[in-house]
């Protein structure tokens, strides 16, 4: 199954710390050897401070070997680190000080010239301090002091006046949040950031086109963990600006595109462009999520359809963002099974739309169901009125009804508003006419 | 050669006749070797040549006084004709008469050896000056002169007085004695000397120089004699003198003689009576004189232009020795370039007189004037040239691409000297001319062309070897060995990457950083082509939308124009390899819109009917067409796009009884209807017939014998996976006539099993479950399956006549209305707000069901933009001027069913239009308030 494993790919566009997630699901699936995904681990942290965390890896991955001595570049690392973090911390700048101060801040304003002013005369705070701030919070967020980071850089990001840094302290609110796992302030940062890349028209192209897929990868965590994610996702991949970065350079995003269209019941107009998006980049991605849809909405293969479909579980639950269970109980897979629901409904109304009569025990099988469930299942769908049908059960079929648009009526539709058009154009053309005449008469 | 300087006496001129000839042998040699077997007419030339000079010098004496005789005669003749001349008056002809008699007076005294001017000649000048005097005195009969005879004459005067002053005495002895001037002749013959027909052969050459650029074969004779006849001349006027210094006393020449020599020969460019080639020869003689390497290379690039200067016509092309010269040269620019890196060539600078004299030990940097990618630019250009004008079917053409390494070699150092100095604008352009030698070949073409550039043993190399060895031998005849010896570093072997696609990669990421604008999309294109030709479709797809080329090919040069059409061509052959019927059509269908494909991928000249070009516009045309074997083969093209047409066109055609919807192929419908207004058919012959045939068949749902009179096209065989092309078309062919069969005979039938589907069409179950399941959810077939039985249950829903007819009135109605609300918006400047926005057709389709999206992007773009399409048809016909046409053209090729980087606009504009539906009520209160205002 590890060939439908998209993490390699998605952690290219994602911040060290970031992946680490990954890697624990990775590591809970077991689909990879676990020494590998330590030894990755081990890797990722090698850029972090986090060196407490890279000598227990460390230690377990060499665990019961020769050299599960912790090694000595390791132990400096972790010397320096530890030395500077406590010099950070007992001997805070000024503008740290006068941060911690709640009276203080006050003074501020959302002015920012009139903020940097004040703040270099009164209290001899210069912009270089300022920007010290920046770095401080990039050490506590190497550090894994996500809260501290988070809280530096709002400070930052208000006082700053560099826009560039600023755009990149933004960057690191939105992965401090999310590895906080504070979803709503982590859309927030999301939001700001996608309004700060889209409308800078100095990077280049293909920067703009970088920082896009960026966003996009980013943005995995919070729409598969908000609870109005759902719909953000559609929003956010299907802008045009978007949806070509995906076509241009991060095919695999297909998979959450897809598997977000099929599970929101509210957004199924956007299938058809999902599946020509799909059919176009058939050639660079397909997976069996998106392969399902093309054998449903461009083969009519129902019986290729099902056979991906029992494929595509796999993947579900091999996916980080995907087969997250839910909390406390470990045995339902959430968007497993809306997938599948949705899925089964797909089929079923492609089925039912083209044949007359169905053998019901063939669409169980269709449906992946055992008979009798099937035959429940499509009896609430009667019973709802979702389906115009009846199951003749003598036979064991279900007999469509067929109604098709009356040639008469289809030619009394078209022509009905065309009268009405009509009217309206004549008297839009007559009426005022009528009062230039009215107020003639009437001087 | 140089015995010629001293031998003057009858001994010595057997000996120098040997040693010319066998000059000339080996010269014939070098250019035949090159030439190899494919100039064989030139050979023939050359062997008839030195069959001559062989016989000459075997039976000697008798021929050489009958040559005598007749260049005596000549003269004879010039002077008759002066004669006459003066009978009628006519100045203009004995103005040309009296300089070919200076010409051939020169000619005379060199052959002579002696300073003394034929009596024939002094006698003629007498003549001339006493008609001359008279036709002065003669007021009146100038008055009545036509003006060109007038300016003739004005001429004439000023020409005679000059010359005459040089043998004023000998006029003045002839007044005086006339009768010792009548018997000239006899004593003539007596001084003359065996060299004779040497000089008799280059007189005939030089007499007409227009012939140079007639033939290769002549022209390598013709430079021959004429470097005879440059230093001859050299020697015979004033500078006979440093010519003799440059000879015999190499430690003698300075920097200063040798810029002085330099600047004398350049100053002579385009001024009468300085042979091209003898500016060439002259020049390459100074290289070797150089004192310095700046020097050299500042000679050196005056050289190339000089060389390039050899063809002086724009239709025309460079000698291909000359080329071949040329391309030597630039690599010993290249040699130097690379051996003194201190000697930079630039333009902007302007150095100062003695930039050069800096010597090879000179520490800074030395500026020459040159500009080694417009040479290089040329150099190609040339190339392309030749192999425009030969003729393909001969093996001069196939040679010629033999040599097509050569200039990639050039092309490469050129490129990587440039890297190396960081000029990698210019260095951007190399690698585009590198990329449009590449571009076209397939890996195949390509792996044979690698082979060629490193076989060492190869007859060309061979040759060229020798070539270089004889070049030494003669240069070491004709003067001292070069000062300044530059060894060969630059390599002399083009080195290629294993597939040509790493070549490309290579190149195209040097020209997307550094390149401009033009350069990026020409490579861009070439790309594209190269992709499409290697089968991948998709890489060369996505290409051509992210580049948004098609948006911008009308602003694009004529040429690029035609490299896009070119491109488009291939990518429709490349989806129809793939199986892409759709796309394949996309791409084509514009291309035959027109029917002028050859002029479009300019490969031919097609002649139209409407207007005749003129001569200015064909001659242009000529100049842009493609090299033969740059061509994509018509037939193949023609085919595909008709097979394409048909596939689609044929079910279209029967599902549209009643309406006659809008035709996927106007030129498909348009040659059907041809064909079937024919009283007899006849057996299929060209491709057009094949694919009518096989129309016909399909529209009967006969795919055995449609696939047959397809596969029976011989063209198949230049398809590389041909089987798998083949089977894939089986396949299309087979859906299709399923198609076609269940439009046209649906209504026949109450039910069908699959199971009698499969048969008749040979497809398996699930295929052709899976078709009509298709057509059904596109309403296309008002069918359902009985899924138990497995057959089909046709509903009779299908429309009288008359209520065809009534939709297809309704439709036209809503047009009707359609252009009324516009024409009031027109007027009104505002919009109908209150009216329901117009529901376009194929929406009110799309809703009901998962329809016409889920075609491919091409077809479904090409739908959406219907409307658009018919505004655009207004496409220029009358335009005069070809260019216009091209232009024209190139826009057509744009809208290429690729929408370019719109690819989900049309998604999206039926979204707005839907949400702009629902808000009409509001809409209608708001115009009546707008109303109330405005009264």
């Amino acid at each position: 199954m590890a060939e439908h494993d998209l993490t390699p790919r998605l952690a290219l566009h994602l911040d060290r710390h970031l992946v680490l997630p990954l890697l624990e699901f990775l590591q809970e699936r077991g689909l990879y050897p676990e020494e590998e995904v330590l030894a990755a681990k081990l890797r990722l942290l090698a850029g972090t401070n986090m060196v407490d965390y890279a000598m227990a890896i460390h230690k377990s991955l060499h665990h019961g070997t020769d050299d599960d001595e912790v090694p000595e570049d390791m132990v400096a690392r972790r010397a320096e680190v530890v030395a500077s973090y406590v010099a950070l911390q007992e001997a805070p700048s000024p503008l740290v000080a006068f941060l911690r101060d709640p009276q203080l801040v006050q003074l501020l304003r959302s002015d920012k010239q009139y903020n940097a002013r004040m703040l270099q005369e009164r209290f001899q705070i210069g912009s270089d301090q300022i920007e010290a701030l920046y770095d401080n919070a990039k050490f506590q967020f190497e550090c894994g002091f996500y809260s501290d980071a988070v809280a530096y850089l709002n400070q930052y990001r208000v006082l700053s006046t560099n826009g560039e840094r600023t755009a990149r302290a933004l960057w690191g609110m939105l992965a401090s949040e999310i590895l906080n796992r504070n979803w709503d302030a982590a859309l927030e940062e999301l939001n700001r950031l996608k309004e700060i890349i889209d409308s800078k028209n100095s990077s280049s192209p293909l920067n703009q086109l970088q920082d896009r897929i960026w966003l996009m990868h980013w943005s995995l965590f919070i729409f598969f963990h908000h609870e109005n994610g759902r719909n953000g996702i559609i929003d956010l991949f299907f802008q045009d600006r978007y949806l070509n970065a995906i076509q241009t350079n991060a095919h695999h995003l297909l998979r959450y595109l897809a598997i977000a269209v099929v599970v929101n019941k509210r957004r199924r107009n956007m299938l058809k462009e999902l599946i020509k998006v799909i059919q176009h980049e058939q050639y660079c991605y397909k997976d069996p999520i998106t392969e399902f849809l093309e054998c449903l909405y461009v083969k009519y293969d129902f019986d290729g359809a099902q056979q991906k479909l029992m494929v595509c579980e796999q993947v579900i639950l091999n996916d980080p963002f995907l087969g997250k269970c839910n909390e406390g109980n470990s045995i339902t897979v959430p968007f497993r099974d809306e997938f599948f629901e949705n899925a089964r409904l797909f089929i079923f109304e492609t089925y039912c739309h083209t044949h007359r009569c169905i053998d019901i025990s063939i669409l169980a099988e269709k449906l992946n169901m055992r008979c009798d469930e099937a035959e429940l299942w499509i009896m609430n769908k009667i019973k709802s009125s979702k389906l115009d049908a009846n199951i003749d059960s003598v036979s064991g079929t279900l007999n469509m009804t067929v109604n098709h648009v009356n040639v008469h009526d289809q030619i009394i539709e078209s022509l009905k508003n065309l009268n009405k058009r009509t009217y309206m154009l004549a008297q839009n053309i007559v009426e005022p006419a009528q009062a230039a005449l009215q107020a003639a008469q009437g001087d | 050669m140089a015995s010629r300087f001293w031998g003057q006496g009858d001994s010595e001129s057997e000996e120098e006749e040997e040693e010319v000839e066998s000059e000339q042998g080996s010269d014939s040699d070098d250019d035949g070797g090159r030439g190899d077997a494919g100039r064989s007419s030139g050979g023939n030339r050359y062997l008839k040549n030195q069959e001559d000079d062989s016989d000459e010098s075997d039976t000697g004496h008798r021929v050489i006084r009958s040559l005598r005789d007749k260049r005596n005669e000549e003269m004879r003749s010039i002077v008759d004709q002066m004669r006459n001349a003066m009978k009628i008056n006519d100045w203009v002809s004995l103005q040309e008469s009296f300089e070919k008699l200076n010409k051939h007076l020169e000619k005379v005294v060199r052959v002579n050896e002696s300073t003394e001017v034929p009596k024939m000649y002094i006698k003629a000048l007498v003549l001339l000056e006493d008609f001359l005097a008279e036709a002065l005195a003669n007021k009146e009969a100038k008055k009545k002169m036509s003006s060109s005879n007038a300016k003739a004459l004005n001429a004439m005067k000023q020409k005679l007085k000059k010359n005459n002053k040089q043998y004023e005495e000998q006029i003045q002895k002839c007044r005086d004695h006339p009768e010792s001037f009548e018997d000239e002749a006899a004593d003539d013959k007596d001084m003359d000397d065996d060299d004779d027909d040497d000089a008799d052969e280059s007189d005939a050459e030089i007499e007409d120089p227009d012939k140079i650029a007639m033939s290769e074969s002549e022209e390598e004779r013709d430079e021959d004699d004429d470097d005879k006849e440059g230093w001859e001349q050299k020697r015979s006027k004033k500078d006979k003198l440093m010519d003799k210094q440059f000879l015999k006393d190499p430690s003698e020449i300075t920097w200063d003689i040798v810029d002085k020599k330099l600047k004398e020969i350049v100053a002579s460019r385009g001024k009468k009576g300085t042979g091209r080639i003898e500016r060439v020869e002259q020049l390459t003689f100074l290289t070797r004189v150089a004192k310095t390497p700046a020097q050299k290379l500042e000679i050196l690039f005056h050289v190339i232009s000089a060389q390039f200067d050899v063809n002086p016509s724009l239709l025309g092309h460079m000698p291909v020795n000359v080329w071949k010269k040329c391309v030597n040269n630039m690599l010993l620019v290249l040699d130097i370039l690379q051996q003194y890196p201190n000697i930079v060539v630039d333009t902007s600078f302007e150095p100062d007189e003695k930039e050069t004299q800096k010597g090879a030990d000179y520490n800074g940097t030395i500026h020459v004037v040159g500009e080694l990618v417009a040479f290089l630019e040329r150099l190609d250009s040339e190339f392309l040239k030749t192999l425009q004008c030969t003729d393909p079917y001969t093996k001069d053409y196939v040679q010629r691409l033999r040599e097509e390494p050569l200039f990639l070699v050039v092309a490469q150092n050129v490129q990587d000297y440039l890297e190396r100095v960081g000029n990698l604008k210019a260095a951007a352009k190399v690698a585009l001319r590198r990329v449009e030698l590449v571009y076209y070949k397939p890996q195949e073409v390509y792996d044979a062309m690698r082979k060629l550039a490193e076989q060492p043993e190869d007859s060309l190399d061979d040759d060229d070897a020798e070539a270089g060895h004889e070049h030494q031998a003669i240069d070491d005849n004709r003067g001292p060995s070069p000062f300044i010896v530059i060894p060969e570093v630059v390599p002399r072997k083009p080195t290629f990457p294993e597939s040509g696609r790493t070549l490309m990669d290579g190149l195209m990421s040097l020209i997307y950083k550094y390149g401009d604008e033009r350069t990026k999309a020409r490579a861009m294109l070439c790309d594209i082509y190269h992709h499409a030709i290697s089968d991948e479709f998709a890489v060369a797809r996505d290409l051509l939308l992210m580049s948004h080329l098609q948006d911008g090919v009308q602003l694009m040069d004529i040429s690029s124009q035609i490299l896009f059409n070119r491109v488009m061509a291939q990518l429709g052959l490349c989806a129809f390899r793939a199986g892409l019927i759709n796309e394949a059509h996309g791409c084509l269908t514009d291309l035959y819109s027109t029917g002028r494909v050859k002029e479009l991928l300019a490969q031919g000249v097609q002649q139209s009917r409407y207007h005749e070009k003129t001569p200015e516009q064909e001659r242009l045309e000529r100049r842009r067409q493609m090299p033969y074997h740059m061509h994509i083969n018509l037939e193949l093209l023609e085919a595909t796009h008709l097979i394409c047409a048909m596939l689609i066109e044929v079910p279209n055609m029967a599902a549209s009884t009643y309406d006659k919807r809008r035709p996927m192929s106007r030129t498909f419908r348009r040659l059907l209807e041809v064909s079937e207004r024919q009283t007899f058919v006849g057996p299929p012959e060209n491709v057009r017939d094949h694919v009518m045939a096989a129309t016909r068949a399909l529209n009967k749902g006969d795919h055995q014998k449609a696939f047959s009179v397809i596969n029976s096209l011989e063209i198949w065989k230049l398809l590389r996976n041909r089987d798998h092309v083949l089977e894939m078309l089986k396949l299309k062919i087979k859906e299709e006539a399923l198609r076609t069969y269940l439009f046209s005979y649906s209504s026949c039938y109450e039910s069908l099993s699959l199971n009698q589907l499969t048969t008749m069409f040979d497809l398996s179950e699930q295929h052709a479950h899976s078709i009509v399941s298709k057509m059904m959810m596109h309403e296309e077939l008002h069918a359902s399956w009985d899924q138990p039985t497995k057959c089909i249950v046709f509903h009779s829903v299908d429309q009288t006549r008359l209520q065809g007819l009534l939709l297809q009135m309704a439709d036209k109605l809503s047009v009707l209305v359609e252009s009324n609300e516009r024409a009031y918006e027109a007027r009104t400047g505002g919009t109908l707000e209150g009216v329901p926005p117009p529901r376009r057709r194929g929406e009110g389709q799309d809703s009901s069901n998962m329809g016409k999206w889920q075609e491919n992007f091409v077809s479904s773009q090409g739908r959406q933009g219907g409307g658009n399409r018919f505004g655009y048809s207004g496409r220029g016909g009358g335009s005069g001027q070809s260019g216009g046409h091209q232009r024209d053209r190139g826009n057509q090729g744009s809208r290429g069913g690729y929408g370019g980087g719109s690819r989900f606009q049309d998604g999206r504009g039926r979204n707005q239009s839907g949400s702009s539906a629902r808000g009409g009520d509001g809409g209608a209160r708001m115009v009546n308030l707008n109303r109330v205002g405005r009264v």
